[in-house]
């Protein structure tokens, strides 16, 4: 129960209903934001931990896609700190009402199907995120940023590769960061600054503008394509943020298998003291039997390892067995590599089976693709 | 039986050192766990929700570890966890034998609703199901039964352990403490299903109990009015009330044959806090051989037939060789080790050599630098 006359400066709405097609096989029984990541973590727990440790504890998250695992991981989230009686996390899956019940279509038909909760809260701000980034971020910095530019609409963006730029949102602004243009994956990009999908709007104009989105029935009523951009052709005052940090879209084998090893080299992400916490469940430590071998590896609890295991990240419960060889990979919880089996660049999701001597992957100097292999999820 | 009571510790956990950090049933176990979380855990997989805890001395760790019980799904509306420390000495309502903690767990335990009173300490490790013995208590209409395990006494586990002798019929004829050495006898585990109002009238009087006063002088002396039977556990048992035992039952878990049992993750899990320390690094020179390393630490020297609990750190060219490494342990770059047990936050500087015997393991006290 939402006790009115609780309010919030700020509530933050996750988006985390998206289909995350391209991590197929992954993501067939699990939202995208519900993988599991860098050993004990699972996708979603740094932006939950972004909002908490940023002094945000009211966060809608809105799911759509294959919702039962990730609602049964935040569950009232106390891992995060957000079950709390005014405020906390909120599950917002869609629903239906008195004269219509829809799915929602865009990110920004999302939002507007739960501005009565927001509403609840009568914030001053809204932060928008995605919940399939891997980062860490202080947006209260980016709010006060906000506040001083006084600002309607504030998007975070980072420095990316020239070369890589037109494979992001880009954002071309003056000198003062007043963003002057949106340009989606352009062949020529003009800057080098991408969005990083995360907004904080003034809760007025963006109850405007989604109200305005809703009622125009060829927009695809989504936030980059059609909300920003008709705020910004009516004049309201919209600035970049710039992050400098650690940030990544893990939205394709390659990433992901990317950003897991970026968790090798400094599993802080250059922020020891930002935590990132997470829902786990007490599970002995790991064991390395008296044939195991671990070299520049991260393992969680309950591993139980007879063969040998190198540059690769192993979540809880994973067994490799004698004679076995694992090297840079990504091994999700409970999977099993059975004698003799040599797994290479691959990513193993959670309760896969790899049988007796089966070689699975590909060498990547030689031009080879991450391997992904299907869990067991039934 | 739906109701737990947990009686004070033997005694606080003495190293020789006679620093006293914590009382017995917070003792570090396995690289993970506190004793306690056996005994909660146990409880809560045999359906008892409703647990007394009547703290002894030293018993801030304690606290602290179960908090309100939310780990152990004891955070409970109505029954949960319940506290019964002791008052301070001025700030007594009746200046009499009622004040104590155990009077006080007595009085809430007559008003809660149960027929039964599963009475045990927290300084034993295993893995059971109450609700068969309970089977036998009902079906045998016994006033006590008494939970035992046969196995032979190591010198080691001879303080603090009571044992009985049990007739054909199941009846327990005896209870005694300082078994012999080295012979299999029936090990009272600390653990007995009691009627309420037998264990009501039995304790009384008593201004403090602890399990070893419990069994050998309380219930030793009702062997002939009350009907005390035995239950047999055929699991694994260990018992720390030293330094010995710790070292001892603590590199036991390296066994599979010990650990797994113990831990049985498919269906009785053992549940303790839980915190948010990163997965464990492994550098490119780490050697590791059996070992079991809890979350958080980091490893770049040799280990080899270890313990190592959380957010510990081993440098590289370190080698730790048959030791218990208790969490924020650092251990520095060459440093020698064997046969050592360090308390958490212990320091050992570069290029140090700390060796113990296996029937004398070198404890480092808290927070030392060596």
């Amino acid at each position: 129960m939402i006790m009115a006359g609780y309010y919030k400066e700020c509530v933050a709405m996750l988006l985390a209903g998206g289909s995350g097609s391209r991590l197929m096989p992954l993501t067939e029984h699990i939202a995208k934001p519900a993988i599991s990541f860098g050993g004990k973590y699972r996708i979603i727990d740094f932006t939950l931990s972004n909002c908490v440790h940023s002094g945000i504890d009211t966060v809608g998250v809105l799911t759509q896609y294959m919702p039962m695992y990730l609602h049964d991981y935040i569950g009232k989230g106390h891992p995060w700190d957000l079950d709390l009686m005014n405020g906390g996390v909120s599950l917002l899956p869609p629903y239906s009402s008195g004269e219509r019940s829809d799915w929602y279509s865009g990110t920004a038909n999302s939002v507007y199907q739960n501005r009565h909760f927001i509403e609840t809260y009568k914030p001053v701000y809204v932060l928008v995120l995605a919940g399939d980034h891997v980062y860490k971020m202080d947006y209260s910095l980016m709010l006060d940023s906000h506040k001083k530019r006084g600002a309607d609409c504030s998007i975070a963006v980072i420095d990316v590769p020239k070369k890589d730029a037109s494979r992001y949102g880009i954002i071309n602004t003056d000198a003062r960061d007043k963003i002057v243009e949106f340009e989606e994956k352009p062949a020529k990009p003009k800057s080098s600054l991408a969005s990083m999908g995360i907004y904080i709007f003034n809760w007025d104009s963006l109850k405007e503008y989604l109200e305005l989105d809703n009622r125009d029935e060829q927009s695809d009523k989504d936030f980059g394509k059609n909300v920003l951009p008709a705020m910004l052709a009516a004049g309201l005052k919209m600035f970049a943020y710039r992050f400098k940090g650690y940030w990544k879209d893990v939205g394709t084998h390659e990433s992901l298998w990317e950003a897991n090893m970026d968790m090798l080299v400094d599993s802080t992400l250059g922020m020891p003291d930002w935590h990132v916490l997470s829902r786990s469940r007490s599970r002995p430590p790991h064991h390395i039997g008296q044939t195991g071998r671990v070299k520049n590896s991260l393992l969680a609890s309950d591993c139980q390892i007879s063969g040998v295991v190198e540059n690769s990240i192993l979540s809880r419960g994973v067994v490799v067995e004698d004679a076995a060889t694992v090297r840079n990979s990504i091994v999700m919880s409970d999977a099993v590599i059975k004698r003799g089996a040599v797994v290479e660049y691959a990513i193993l999701d959670e309760r896969s089976v790899i049988e007796a001597k089966a070689v699975v992957g590909q060498q990547r100097e030689s031009g080879g693709k991450i391997t992904v292999v299907a869990g067991s999820w039934t | 039986m739906n109701v737990g009571l947990c009686l004070s510790d033997l005694q606080p956990q003495t190293f020789g050192d006679g620093s006293n950090h914590r009382t017995a049933s917070a003792t570090h176990f396995a690289g993970h766990f506190r004793l306690i979380d056996f005994m909660l855990s146990n409880m809560v997989n045999s359906g008892i929700y409703t647990v007394a805890i009547v703290l002894g001395s030293q018993y801030q760790t304690l606290l602290s570890h179960i908090g309100a019980g939310r780990e152990w799904d004891l955070n409970r509306s109505v029954g949960g966890v319940q506290y019964f420390p002791q008052y301070p000495g001025g700030d007594r309502r009746f200046n009499d034998v009622r004040d104590e903690p155990i009077q006080r767990a007595l009085l809430y335990l007559d008003e809660v609703k149960a027929e039964n009173v599963l009475v045990v300490d927290g300084s034993s490790a295993y893995n059971i199901d109450f609700r068969e013995p309970l089977l036998q208590h009902v079906a045998t209409g016994a006033d006590v039964t008494a939970i035992y395990v046969n196995k032979p006494v190591l010198e080691i586990d001879r303080d603090f352990t009571a044992y009985c002798k049990i007739e054909r019929s199941g009846r327990v004829s005896e209870i005694q403490s300082d078994p012999p050495a080295g012979e299999p006898v029936n090990q009272c585990m600390g653990a007995y299903i009691v009627k309420k109002t037998v264990l009501i009238r039995l304790l009384s009087r008593e201004r403090s109990c602890d399990m070893t006063k419990f069994s050998c002088q309380v219930l030793a002396g009702t062997l002939k009015s009350l009907k005390v039977i035995g239950w047999e556990f055929s699991g694994y048992f260990a018992r720390i009330c030293s330094l010995p035992t710790f070292f001892h039952y603590n590199m036991d878990m390296l066994d599979p044959q010990n650990r797994e049992p113990l831990f049985d993750f498919n269906s009785r899990r053992i549940h303790t806090r839980v915190h948010d320390s990163t997965p464990t690094k492994y550098g490119q020179d780490a050697d590791v051989q059996n070992s079991i390393v809890a979350n958080g630490c980091l490893i770049e020297g040799k280990i080899e037939n270890c313990v190592v609990f959380r957010n510990v750190k081993v440098h590289a060219g370190a080698v730790v060789r048959n030791s218990v490494l208790q969490r924020e342990t650092v251990i520095g770059a060459n440093a020698e080790l064997n046969w050592i047990v360090t308390d958490k936050q212990v320091i050992v500087s570069e290029s140090r050599t700390l060796l113990g015997y296996k029937t004398h393991p070198v404890y480092i006290e808290r927070g030392k630098i060596v």
